[in-house]
């Protein structure tokens, strides 16, 4: 009885101090990343969250909102999420110092990406810029890589910044063929050889993950083991296996691997996945699909292979995103959207294209009920554009929000640009 | 005729008599004979032009004394009656490392080694090995000799493979007998390859850094030559000017460096016989106009393992296609009229000497044909056709007697005679067993026995029904022993007989597992007929499937039927002229852009611009709708470094300006069409980053299908590669790089004005040294021509021109007053990411910029790399392009440019010029290429939307006219390739069934170079 005074007291006070409360954008072209657009939208924002998605002409009160932003004839986009990246774990490539994505060893899934992660990295504000909000931060190298986490890309550090601590763990599928150095001094790859260490590698995983799944369910080890510890999360459907794997019948044996061992399974990388697609589809196993501004690894292949690789997978109906990994990775994240602008040009819609880095993304992260598109309850973590953000020609953020807040799109970059054009005198 | 013979007789009989003294003390009784030894009755092949169907050879000491059809046996002769059996001259070898001490690899310390590691009064580069003799290492080497003589040559040349210059090469006879017997010829041949083998030296680190070295090498000897002061001694150059003398022999391991080889046999004028790779066929006509000779290997690729298809995916169509028409080479020479020899060098197992030969015959090669390339020819190449290769009095009596022609597989050779000694290799009296036979043994009744294989190398089966059981055959000649398992019986069964001829029977005892003794039997029945030679009676010549140009994925066929027919013009196919109708033209000039326009092009040139240009009368043009769709010049990439041949960096020294990018050019590359499917039709391929003076570059156009000369940029400048920063400091090349000079930016500086000081010395003195009147001149010390000095000579006469690798603001300033004080101008920097701190020095001293877009932090000095450079600069006045120096970013260079409007808000126009009109400018080809003008080349792309945005594709991309990317013809291209991979994947799959050898694939990823790509084996790639 007391609280429910307390609570009619509560009400009273929220009535009486009624005042208008967040953000709405007005006029602006959404896109949803649903494969929805509403040309002539308004979006409401309160307490991060997104509370309105609806036409101009539907009924709702501008009056409600603090500050209203007329956006007419730009364009809205969820932010763009940027999977399996290295952003925040390295600074300047060359520079051995600044490197944080890679350990010693071939077994490390209790490697943490997360607590690595350094928010006030120079690179992230470049990469914010262009749209993109928020990223899986993933160590790189050995048999399993580590454990990623989902960050939001801003904040004063890595513990406020964080969306999802410890969402997956990275296997790098074993090669059925490798390469090794002809030289004393590492710098030079001798042609693909057959693997012989390859058996002995899935075993050594397959062992792994037996124990993993069996140190799950004894609920007080004698000896705590680091290692297994840190997959307990496969096991209830809380963490996700991201295997990466390119060469076809790698990606057969990993699919093979997935079933067998009951786990939510993602493929990362796939650039032979066009040829398993009804077996993607049918285990329901998701694409993190190597990146489309790429060569075809075969000289046989379509010229235009890895810009027609998303349209394949969409046409096939297996769930995939893009990501950047390979050379220069970190910093041009921020091209993500030309290269889902590209797949655009070779047969993705461009709202499919824009999936591609949103919802599918999110989906494929396990974050799709909060983040990913712009739909009524999920985060408000999007942003304004004055054309069409996935050609480069157009795409010019003006406004980004992370989880309903404003943030700063200035950067580095930007501040050099300022420094000499004043230098000059340009205007 | 008969008294000439005997004359002779008389003759050499004295000569060689005279010679038969020896030196070397003896143990024992010396046992020399001067007998005639004569071979009556036999069919004498005397060269493959010449034969004697019944005729006798009669040698002494080891020479051919007469040959003929009637020929006097002189008294005491030992004769050979050898009704009907043939002699041939003994083949030879004219590439073969016999003798010779093994080259053992030495490993490469891991601190960079500058300097050669040959001791002594010997050159500066540790490859180059002139003083090297193979008749000083040549030591008798029984188990090779033997395995050769069995194949029937009697003579080779031998030389050390190692380095490239590998000095002088010794013709030695297979005999078995003291060294000093057995070389025929101590100095017969000079020897050369690009690799450069186990010099531990740095120098040179790849291919166009050998060539360069050849090169100078070549210029040192000659200055060395004239100089008579010798002030400098050294055994090198000593050596190398001794080899000039003799025949030059250099080493290919593919098509194009064949034809690299040719080109400094040019500038040194040199006819190199050329030892070639086996691929030759894949650009014959340019191999057709080296006017070289050549040395044939004759390995052919077997099979791969295509069964899986996923695994065969790694098999590349150009592997693909060369298993197919490898064993066409031969074929296509000789048509082509090109001379050759043939060696077993490349062989793996030398066993398959005669099998490839004749798979090579049934290719088309002429029998005439390979037995010239296997004693004429190299005979002639080697300057012994007076001693070697053919049946002649007074030549060296090698020859081999067999039961029939070489090339039958059926053919058994008895006998090799080397300078008159007898080897025997089969016995007179071998029988011939193979064939099938009614076969018993102990109580079973009769099964068949089947006996078939090489002579050397028989294989025998039991044939049941339809079962076979494998047995284990051993012949000595009449002995015959077998064993086997029988299907119903655990243990082997071991038999062992004689053979008895006319009928052909094999009969003796033998035990069983249980040691009984048995008798057995098997009574010949019939000769094995050929199962695949059932149909084809009449001999057809297999169609090994088409050339394509260039030899990989995407190439073409030309108009080209016959596999090998020269062609005149490979136009053919292709329209004169192109009408673009209703097209956005995105001029570059002035007029800016232009809605529904007509353009006009014809005879490579760009001739009309119109509202409206009547088809009607250009019925001979091909139309093309270009409404909705954007026609603009040409990408020119500033900056690629696609399309090279091992090695984009010759970084062991400070200064390469020796090298030429296009002495390597790659017309094979994938890249090149990819880059077209971009519209890309011109590039600068650039020398790497790894030393402040890089090597020359080459600009070319992306002719698909052409020759590395025709895809060279016609009378475009010289241009050089620069560079400053991290790369030429070797800061991250790992802990070992700190010993090569410049480590730091302070000594990038002193490189230039070193370099530059020398180079206008250099001038001075050598145009002094040309004025001198001719008489002082020929007793002045000579001049020594410095190729790497020449090239920045050029420099500083304009005829040169810098591209500058750079990046931080402080090594671009440095290099401007570098330039300003020595006298010369700074063409380009390129990367140039802080290129807008100091746009106004740029623009002051009059510098261009080729830039990223948007790269940055990749190492410490693009930490201040901002993606608005180009735009600040476009602004300042500079020149400014964006490049790709990236095989992928190459093909969409028109994104690139569009990031232009995005960071610093470049107007379109403004944007396409990045990688159009002001890459053109920067290479000096803006008078040819970068806008759409009338009367420029024909240098277009037809684009299906605003070539700036990301939904853009290129269409067609037309170079000089002519059509060289079009999206629908590309699909026809894959759906050939597809075929044709296909076709040749049943074709392997049939002749793998057939028993053929297999090989496991290994899947090669081709190597792509940025700037700071280092080869340490760049012969490997």
């Amino acid at each position: 009885m007391k609280n429910l005074i307390y609570i009619f007291f509560f009400f009273v006070i929220a009535i009486a101090t009624a005042q208008p409360q967040g953000t709405i954008l007005v006029g602006g072209i959404a896109h949803l990343g649903t494969d929805s657009v509403i040309q002539n939208s308004v979006i409401g924002i309160r307490e991060g969250k997104i509370v309105l998605v609806a036409n101009e002409l539907s009924s709702y009160n501008k009056t409600d909102y603090a500050e209203i932003i007329n956006v007419s004839g730009k364009h809205i986009y969820p932010g763009i999420i940027a999977p399996n990246s290295t952003l925040g774990l390295t600074e300047i490539e060359a520079v051995r110092a600044t490197n944080d994505f890679r350990e010693v060893g071939s077994i490390l899934p209790n490697i943490r990406s997360l607590i690595a992660y350094n928010t006030d990295s120079k690179v992230i504000p470049t990469i914010r810029s262009n749209g993109i909000l928020m990223a899986q931060i993933t160590p790189r190298g050995g048999l399993v890589s580590g454990t990623s986490s989902i960050l939001m890309l801003d904040g004063w550090n890595w513990e406020d910044a964080v969306y999802k601590t410890d969402d997956g763990i990275h296997i790098n599928w074993p090669r059925m063929q490798t390469r090794k150095f002809l030289d004393e001094d590492n710098t030079e790859l001798g042609p693909y050889e057959k693997n012989k260490e390859y058996i002995k590698q899935i075993d050594e995983l397959k062992k792994l993950f037996s124990d993993a799944k069996a140190y799950s369910q004894v609920e007080k080890p004698e000896e705590k083991n680091l290692r297994l510890e840190s997959m307990k999360g496969l096991f209830n459907g809380t963490q996700t296996v991201f295997i990466h794997a390119d060469y076809v019948k790698e990606i057969i044996e990993a699919i093979y691997f997935a079933k067998q061992n009951m786990l939510k399974v993602a493929i990362v990388g796939g650039k032979d996945s066009w040829m398993v697609t009804d077996m993607l589809r049918e285990n329901n196993i998701a694409v993190v699909l190597s990146r489309v501004h790429d060569l075809p690894q075969r000289s046989e292949e379509d010229v235009d292979l890895p810009y027609k690789l998303p349209y394949l997978l969409q046409k096939a109906g297996v769930l995939f995103c893009l990501n950047n990994e390979g050379d220069m990775e970190a910093m041009g994240t921020r091209n993500l959207p030309f290269m889902a602008g590209t797949a655009a040009a070779y047969g993705l819609t461009k709202e499919q294209a824009l999936r591609s880095i949103t919802l599918n993304t999110a989906k494929i992260l396990g974050i799709d009920k909060t983040a990913g598109s712009i739909e009524v309850g999920k985060d408000a973590t999007l942003f304004i554009s004055t054309g069409d953000a996935l050609d480069m020609r157009t795409n010019n953020i003006e406004k980004a929000y992370i989880k309903g807040n404003s943030i700063d799109l200035n950067n580095d970059q930007k501040i050099l640009y300022e420094k000499y054009k004043k230098k000059y005198g340009l205007k | 005729m008969r008294k000439i013979g005997l004359f002779l007789f008389i003759l050499l009989s004295l000569s060689t008599g005279i010679s038969a003294q020896q030196t070397f003390p003896v143990n024992g009784v010396i046992n020399k004979n001067h007998l005639f030894y004569t071979f009556t009755n036999a069919r004498i092949v005397v060269d493959p032009e010449t034969i004697i169907e019944k005729g006798t050879l009669v040698i002494k000491d080891g020479w051919i004394v007469a040959v003929g059809e009637k020929i006097e046996i002189p008294k005491g002769a030992v004769i050979h009656d050898l009704k009907g059996k043939t002699i041939y001259p003994a083949l030879i070898d004219p590439y073969t490392n016999y003798g010779m001490p093994e080259i053992k690899a030495v490993s490469r310390g891991r601190h960079p080694q500058i300097e050669s590691n040959t001791k002594g009064a010997y050159g500066w580069n540790q490859s180059v090995k002139a003083e090297i003799e193979a008749n000083k290492l040549f030591i008798y080497n029984d188990k090779l000799a033997e395995e050769l003589r069995k194949m029937g040559f009697g003579a080779v040349l031998t030389f050390h493979r190692d380095g490239i210059v590998r000095g002088s090469a010794a013709v030695v006879s297979l005999g078995d007998a003291r060294e000093n017997e057995l070389i025929i010829q101590d100095q017969a041949a000079a020897m050369f390859s690009f690799d450069k083998g186990t010099s531990t030296q740095d120098y040179p680190s790849s291919l166009m850094g050998a060539i360069a070295l050849l090169r100078q090498t070549y210029l040192d000897a000659d200055w060395y030559k004239k100089d008579n002061t010798k002030k400098e001694y050294n055994i090198s150059l000593e050596a190398f000017n001794n080899l000039q003398e003799l025949p030059q022999i250099i080493e290919t391991t593919d098509k194009l460096s064949a034809l690299r080889a040719d080109k400094i046999g040019d500038e040194f004028k040199i006819n190199y016989i050329i030892k070639g790779s086996g691929n030759e066929y894949q650009r014959l006509d340019d191999i057709k106009t080296t006017n070289c000779k050549f040395i044939l290997p004759i390995n052919f690729p077997s099979a791969y393992d295509v069964e899986d298809p996923y695994d065969a995916m790694n098999i590349s169509l150009a592997e693909l296609k060369h298993w197919e028409m490898a064993p066409a080479n031969l074929f296509a020479f000789e048509k082509y009229f090109i001379p050759f020899a043939l060696t077993t060098s490349d062989l793996k197992d030398k066993k398959d000497f005669y099998k490839n030969l004749r798979k090579a015959i049934g290719y088309g090669l002429s029998e005439k044909q390979a037995l010239k390339a296997l004693t004429v020819t190299p005979a002639e190449l080697l300057n012994l056709a007076d001693k070697l290769g053919k049946l002649k009095s007074g030549m060296i009596a090698n020859f081999i007697i067999t039961s029939g022609n070489l090339f039958d597989e059926k053919t058994i050779i008895y006998e090799n005679w080397i300078q008159g000694n007898p080897y025997k290799i089969n016995d007179y009296a071998f029988v011939d067993v193979r064939g099938i036979y009614d076969f018993s043994y102990g109580k079973k009744s009769i099964t068949r026995l089947k006996i078939e294989g090489e002579p050397e190398k028989l294989k025998a089966t039991i044939v049941i029904d339809t079962a076979k059981i494998p047995v284990t055959i051993g012949l000595l000649n009449n002995l015959v022993s077998l064993s086997f398992n029988y299907r119903d019986s655990i243990g082997t069964i071991r038999l062992s007989g004689s053979i008895t001829t006319e009928p052909l029977r094999i009969s003796g005892n033998g035990q069983t597992r249980e040691g009984e003794w048995i008798d057995w039997s098997a009574v010949y029945k019939s000769a094995i007929i050929p199962e695949t030679k059932k149909d084809s009676a009449k001999k057809e010549i297999p169609k090994p499937g088409q050339i394509i140009y260039p030899f990989c994925a995407y190439g073409k066929p030309l108009d080209d039927h016959d596999g090998f027919d020269k062609i005149v013009n490979d136009f053919k196919n292709r329209y004169n002229a192109i009408l673009i109708k209703h097209v956005t033209v995105w001029t570059n000039e002035q007029e800016g852009i232009l809605k529904n326009q007509d353009v006009y092009i014809t005879e490579g040139r760009i001739v009309r611009i119109a509202d409206n240009i009547d088809a009607s009368k250009l019925a001979f043009a091909k139309i093309i709708d270009g409404t909705g769709k954007h026609l603009t010049a040409g990408i020119v990439d500033e900056h690629s470094h696609i399309a090279i041949s091992n090695g984009v960096n010759e970084g062991a020294q400070a200064s390469s300006a020796e090298v030429r990018i296009g002495d390597v050019i790659n017309s094979e590359d994938i890249n090149i069409y990819r880059q077209l499917s971009g519209g890309v039709t011109s590039a600068q391929l650039l020398h790497g980053s790894a030393n402040p003076i890089g090597g020359q570059s080459a600009i070319i156009k992306l002719r698909w299908g052409k020759s590395p000369e025709e895809m060279k940029f016609e009378k475009a400048d010289g241009f050089i590669k620069f560079a400053l920063g991290e790369n030429v400091k070797q800061s991250n090349w790992g802990d070992f790089s700190t010993v090569r000079f410049p480590q730091s930016r302070m000594g990038v500086e002193q490189v230039y004005y070193d370099y530059f000081t020398r180079a206008k010395e250099y001038e001075v003195k050598q145009k002094a040294f040309i004025a001198l009147p001719d008489k002082t001149k020929a007793i002045t010390p000579p001049f020594r021509r410095d190729i790497e000095l020449e090239a920045l000579v050029e420099i500083v006469n304009k005829k040169r021109f810098i591209t500058c690798h750079s990046y931080v603001q402080s090594e671009i300033n440095m290099l401007l007053h570098v330039a300003d004080s020595m006298g010369f101008k700074v063409n380009t920097f390129t990367h140039i990411l802080e290129g807008y701190k100091v746009a106004d020095k740029m623009k002051a001293h009059g510098a261009g910029a080729s830039t990223f877009s948007d790269w940055w932090a990749y190492k410490m000095e693009v930490k201040d790399a901002i993606p608005y450079n180009a735009s600040l600069l476009n602004q300042m006045g500079v020149t400014t392009a964006i490049n790709s120096d990236d095989a992928e970013m190459g093909r969409r260079l028109n994104q690139e440019a569009a990031k232009g409007i995005k960071y610093g808000g470049m107007s379109e126009e403004e944007a396409l010029k990045m990688v159009t009109l002001n890459p053109a400018k920067l290479l000096h080809v803006d008078n040819r290429v970068g806008s759409v003008k009338v009367g420029k080349d024909a240098d277009v792309v037809l684009w299906s939307d605003n070539p700036l945005s990301v939904y853009a594709k290129a269409e067609k991309t037309i170079i000089d006219g002519l059509i060289y990317y079009d999206i629908e013809e590309d699909k026809k291209l894959r759906e050939d390739m597809q075929k044709d991979r296909a076709r040749i994947i049943q074709k392997m799959i049939e002749e793998k069934r057939g028993g053929a050898a297999i090989q496991k694939h290994v899947h090669k990823k081709q190597r792509l170079y940025e700037c700071d790509s280092m080869e340490t084996n760049y012969m490997e790639e």
